[in-house]
Formats: structure tokens, sequence, C-alpha cells
């Protein structure tokens, strides 16, 4: 094994832009032994570095079936932006994974929602990938589209801010072979051509059907977001410990030692990011926790 | 464990023997102040006797025929075993790529001498932070692995101490390789480890008799009645959990000043920040090279950004900082780590500027 404290090379293989503010990167990891030996289920994440700069926790966009590893990036601060000048061929460091991921043992046998807000996509392309590389064999061998009659429902509610905002947009129509997809935005202009929903993400109940009892929901986006999420979640009749939400804080170690990302007892970075609703609730609603 | 004694005068041959293999970090007295830095057997602070308060801390010299008569400075050993700057790596980027190097010095091991129950309590809780985690800190487990830990059983708690009242002290029980007790005429010397009997080889240790026995129990005893200070655990964590919005954090905010002395002081205290380091002659525009180094420093969850993010602050406020810290210490800890993250030592309420006392503020959140 390598020493996750100490970063290792990897190299950009292709670069896809998004968004304005948002762009794939594909990473090919310089050393041959790191490469054999680097794990990751989805919804781990890793320390991207810039040297001179400072690291940024990003989580890992691709799913471990792909052929190439990506993050998905938004442009924020100083790390972010630094990783947005780079070219195809450039170099940074890694370090990672870290976190604990999906649980993807829960989905096995359970319908999954999917709900995502803005670039809170991005470790849940990971877990679509995933479900989708999965699928393709059972799919040809069976012939039948849509995998067995039996197969668990896939639901996926993705909101942005406006069209334009989308991420992984031109990947939306795979997804629809395993999944119904559900977009929304906050606003479109009107000279866009858009057939989506416009509104909030808690406004798109009525068109989904769900078995609430026999759902599991693996959530990620803004905090407020997911907070008003989970109580209509939970309204509807899904059970509290089917609700898993990746969570947002200060990462500065990524592997348990600074103390910067706590959420109540929890290190966000090593307990989660995703944790089990009910194992945080009783923290959700403090302010300043 | 086997106990046995030397003379008063032959505890100087420790140090003589010690002091071929190890770096001696003990006790010392520095602007009227006992440090923790390199030290030797001379500048052991016998007689000093260190007057503890609420933001006080007063240290008056040679009143005592005893050598251990001193307590707790403000340096706890974690000074030594999680430095406060330390560099992680050393990096450099060029045209080749990146690469990132360790440098592995080899250093003489560390003696710790003087180290008391409270502290030896609170490297426990630092092993499970750095050497128990998904990521074991090979910095702090090459400093701790060879080190070797003398310690001292306290007879004359200060006036901020409270160990008592969470079983961290004042005797020590295990985790050292040589443990010191004072007695009228002699060291009692208990060994912890092979390590520990080792350096007692060749010298003339006696027997303990039961009357000595006795003496150094009676005056554990004697120790523990004098301990002032208590606190009540049997409800944490609960007790606090239950209290997020109590007033009384917005009473101990308006005293506080977030200066975070009282984590820099805290022997269990282990937050940090690391950071790229640069220096002017590492960067080479010419031939687009950058070098320099990542080090890890001290930080505390008072630093004001200590909590944001790229759009906000988890916690703006000095209430919130506060309630973070104390919560932390004597409820997450316990979820966290099996144990609370407080060890009763005294030193927050000796160094906090405007005299906050933790055992105060968990007594008026009960209330
Ligand atoms: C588990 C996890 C997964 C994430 N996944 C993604 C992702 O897939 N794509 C993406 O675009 N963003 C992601 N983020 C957010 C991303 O980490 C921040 O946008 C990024 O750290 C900002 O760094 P910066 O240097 O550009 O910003 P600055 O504001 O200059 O930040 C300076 C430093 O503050 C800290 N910091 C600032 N903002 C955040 C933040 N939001 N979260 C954690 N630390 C922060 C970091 O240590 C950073 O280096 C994720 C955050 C976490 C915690
Ligand atoms: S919280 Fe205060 S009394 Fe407790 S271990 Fe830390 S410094 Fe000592
Ligand atoms: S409690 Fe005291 S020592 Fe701690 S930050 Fe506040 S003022 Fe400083």
């Amino acid at each position: 094994m390598y020493d996750k404290s100490i970063p290792f090379e990897a190299k950009i293989r292709w670069i896809k832009k998004e968004t304005r503010d948002t762009a794939t990167y594909a990473f090919k990891i310089t050393s041959r032994e790191i490469e054999r030996a680097y794990r990751f289920i989805p919804g781990q994440f890793n320390m991207l570095y810039m040297p001179g700069i400072g690291e940024a926790a990003i989580s890992i966009s691709s799913a471990p079936s792909d052929h190439d590893l990506t993050h998905t990036i938004r442009v924020a601060g100083d790390v972010t932006t630094a990783i947005s000048r780079l070219d195809t061929g450039d170099v940074l460091g890694i370090r990672g994974p870290f976190g604990n991921g999906w649980p993807l043992e829960e989905i096995e046998e359970r319908d999954l929602m999917i709900i995502a807000g803005g670039v809170g996509i991005a470790p849940l392309r990971s877990v679509i990938r995933h479900i989708l590389n999965d699928r393709t064999e059972p799919r040809h061998v069976k012939g039948v589209r849509g995998g067995k009659i039996s197969s668990p429902a896939r639901i996926i509610l993705y909101g942005s801010k406006t069209p334009k905002d989308i991420i992984f947009r031109d990947e939306f129509p795979r997804y629809r072979d395993a999944f119904q997809t559900f977009l929304t935005v906050d606003k479109a202009d009107p000279e866009e051509y858009w057939r989506g929903d416009i509104g909030l993400i808690t406004g798109m109940w009525n068109k989904t059907s769900f078995n609430p009892l026999n759902t599991v929901v693996f959530m990620c986006g803004p905090e407020v977001m997911m907070q008003s999420m989970v109580k209509e979640l939970i309204l509807k009749g899904v059970p509290g410990e089917k609700i898993f939400i990746s969570i947002e804080r200060n990462m500065n170690c990524g592997m348990g030692i600074c103390g910067h990302c706590f959420f109540g007892p929890k290190f966000v970075c090593k307990d989660g990011p995703v944790f089990r609703f009910t194992d945080i609730e009783g923290f959700l609603g403090i302010k300043e926790i | 464990m086997t106990i046995t004694k030397i003379k008063k005068d032959h505890l100087r041959l420790i140090f003589d023997r010690l002091k071929d293999s190890y770096k001696l970090v003990g006790p010392r007295v520095e602007n009227d102040v006992i440090v923790l830095t390199e030290m030797d057997f001379h500048d052991i602070p016998a007689g000093y006797k260190d007057l503890h308060g609420k933001g006080v801390y007063r240290l008056s010299g040679n009143k005592d025929s005893n050598t251990f008569s001193f307590s707790l400075g403000p340096d706890s050993f974690k000074r030594f075993l999680s430095p406060p700057v330390r560099e992680i790596f050393a990096f450099k980027k060029s045209k080749k790529g990146i690469s990132a190097n360790v440098s592995s010095k080899e250093e003489k091991p560390t003696a710790f001498i003087g180290m008391r129950a409270c502290d030896i309590s609170a490297l426990k809780l630092y092993d499970k932070v750095f050497l128990e985690g998904p990521v074991r800190d090979t910095g702090y487990d090459s400093l701790k692995r060879n080190s070797l830990i003398i310690a001292v059983n306290c007879l004359y708690p200060n006036g901020n101490c409270f160990c008592d009242s969470l079983g961290t002290g004042p005797e020590v029980r295990d985790g050292f390789d040589l443990a010191i007790t004072e007695i009228q005429d002699s060291f009692l010397l208990e060994t912890g480890s092979s390590k520990g009997s080792e350096i007692l080889n060749g010298l003339t240790i006696e027997e303990v008799s039961d009357k000595e026995m006795d003496e150094k129990n009676s005056r554990t005893e004697d120790c523990k009645k004098t301990i002032k200070r208590h606190i009540k655990v049997n409800d944490l964590p609960w007790v606090i959990y239950r209290n997020p919005e109590h007033p009384r954090w917005t009473d101990v905010a308006s005293r506080c000043l977030a200066c975070g002395n009282c984590t820099q002081v805290c022997p269990t205290c282990f937050c940090n920040s690391s950071y790229d380091r640069l220096e002017l002659s590492g960067i080479s525009k010419k031939s687009r090279e950058i070098s320099g180094n990542k080090v890890r420093a001290w930080d505390s969850c008072f630093s004001k950004n200590f909590a944001r993010v790229h759009g906000g602050n988890f916690r703006p406020s000095r209430r919130a900082r506060y309630r973070h810290w104390m919560t932390h210490k004597l409820a997450y800890w316990i979820e966290q780590f099996g144990s609370p993250g407080c060890v009763g030592c005294g030193r927050c309420i000796t160094w906090c500027p405007v005299g906050i006392d933790i055992t105060e503020e968990l007594e008026a959140i009960r209330k």
C-alpha cells in the first residue's frame, strides 16, 4: 500500500467542459504500482493537490468499473481555480481515496432514488455509472430492455440553477436506459429551449411514482436543499434509516486527524461523507454545529 | 510490575545513564514558568511550588526540600510527539512532474521525564487519534515508538487539577516505562516495561519495606484529598447534547476571547492545519519550477476560519466555537474515541486569560 498522507502524481488525460464553471477531468495515475493498488467505491473522494497552492476535497465522479478516473470540479476558490487553468498532459497531486462511500449493499434489492443539486451530482454519477456498467451484461444476455421485470426501480431527481448549469447533460439520455430521470432548474431564460421543469426539486413529487417503503435515497447537494428534501421524504413515508446524504465540511487532512470537518461528533472525512440520516438527525437542525 | 527503591541522590545516575541513548525532555524553569524542554538532572525545578487559579499562575522557588514538589506547566508532551510545526513532505514541481518526498532523519529517541498521570492518559488518547484512524500517522508513530516515559506520581496537585473525577490520575497505572514516587528518604521506582527495568540494571536498588509502601499509599491518598476541583461525568455526553441552545453558551461567549490558549495548552487537543510553505528561492519563473514543503501546524477550533468553506463559515460566532470546543471535549470524544477528551489537567483553566473554567461551565449547563 502507498502512504495516503503523501500525494502521488496524476496526469490529465482529457478535460471536458460541462458548464461555464465546471469541468470533468480524467486522470492517469503515473505510478503503475499505485495505479494497481488504487481502489475506490462510489461516493469516496480524493484530495487534489496543486503544489504551492493547496488541496481540495473532490468526489470521484467515475465508477470503479469505468476506464478513466474522473473528477468533476466547479471553480470555487484558490485550488479549484488553479486546476481550471490546467491543460491535458499537465499533472497534479492526489491523495486518497478517502471517506466511506455510498452503501451499495442497501440498493441491491430495493428501489433507488438519487437526488442531486448542482455539483452534488458528481459523487452520484459514480453510482449511476456503476449501475449502468453493471447492467449491460445481463441486459444483452436476456435481450430485455430495462432489465429483469423484477429489477428494482431507479430514479434520478436533479436540480440546477439554469439549463446551462446542468452537469453531464449529454449523458442523461444514456441514464434513461436504467433510470427515470427528472430534471429541474430554478429558472430558465425564455429564449432558451427547455423542456424540463422549472422550480424547486421538492416540487417534483407529483411526477414520480415510487414506493416509499421500498425506496433507498442517496442525496447530495446544498445542505438547505437536503434538509427540506429529507423532511418531505419522511412525510411521504420513506424510512429515515433508508435516506443517505453526503455532507460537505471544510477538509484539510482527509484522514481524521485535523479536526476541521466535524459535523457534531462525526468526522465527515472518515465517518462520512455519506451518512445515514438517522445517525445525524439530532445535529442537522442545530445552527452553527 | 515490580517496585524497588533508590536513595534520593541516586536519581542523578538514572539521568546519566539515559543520556547515552536518549534526548532528555522534561521540566525546567524558563521566564518564571515551568516549561518542557531538553534538560538534565540539575534542571529539575526541585523545591518549586506553582500556584494555579483561574487565569492565574505563580511560581515560587526553593521553599521545599522535595524534588517533585511542583506540578504542571503550560506545555504538555504533545509538543514533542506532534510538534507545533512539522514538515510532512518536501515537494517539487517542474517540467518533469511533481514529486513529494518524506525526509527521514535518524533522530535520537526521546526520554520524557516527569510525565504525570493526566498526561499519560492524554497520550493514550493521542494514540487513538494518530495511530488508530484510517491512516496511521508515521511521524507520530516513529517519535512515539522509540520514546521512553519516566513518570512521576503526583503528590501535590495544583488548584486546577481534577484528574480524580475522570479517573485519569493522580496515580499512574500503566503506559510508562518507569514511574517515580517520592517519599521522605527515597524514590520508589515501579517498572512498567522491560525498557524500564533495563535502566535500573547495575544501579544499587533496594527492596521496599511495608512501611514505605504504606507511606506511598498514604501520600497518594492525601494527594487525592487535596484535589479541590471536581467535575461530574455520569450524565455525559447527554447533558451537553440536550442543551445546544442553553443561555450559558451566550454568556461564556461574552467572556471568551477566542484566543485559543485553551486548545494550545490542552494535552488532548489535536486540531491542526496543513499548508504549503513556499520560499522565494523555491520559485523559478524561468525554469517554471517551484519547490517548498508541506507543513502541519497546530491550529484551533477557535480560529475564525477553522470551519470555513467556499461560500460560508459553519461556526462564525464565538458562541458556536466555544460550544464546539467544550462539546468536543466532554461529549463528542466519548462517541469518537470511547472516553472524554478531557483528562482533568486543569491547564485550560490556568492559561485562559479571562479565567474561564470548564468545570464551572459544565455545571452551569446542567442548571
Ligand atoms: C467530501 C467532499 C466532496 C466534494 N466534492 C466536490 C466535487 O466533486 N466537485 C467540486 O467541485 N467540489 C467538491 N467539493 C467542494 C470542494 O472541496 C471545494 O469547493 C474546494 O475545497 C474549494 O477549494 P478552493 O481552494 O478552490 O477554495 P478556497 O475558498 O480558496 O478554499 C481554501 C481551502 O478551504 C477549504 N475549503 C473551502 N471550501 C470547501 C468546501 N466547500 N468543502 C471543503 N473544504 C473547503 C479547503 O481546504 C480549501 O483548500 C467537495 C467537498 C467535500 C467536503
Ligand atoms: S480540557 Fe482543560 S482540563 Fe481537560 S485536558 Fe484539556 S486542558 Fe486539561
Ligand atoms: S476559553 Fe479562554 S483560553 Fe479558550 S479561547 Fe476562550 S478566552 Fe481563550
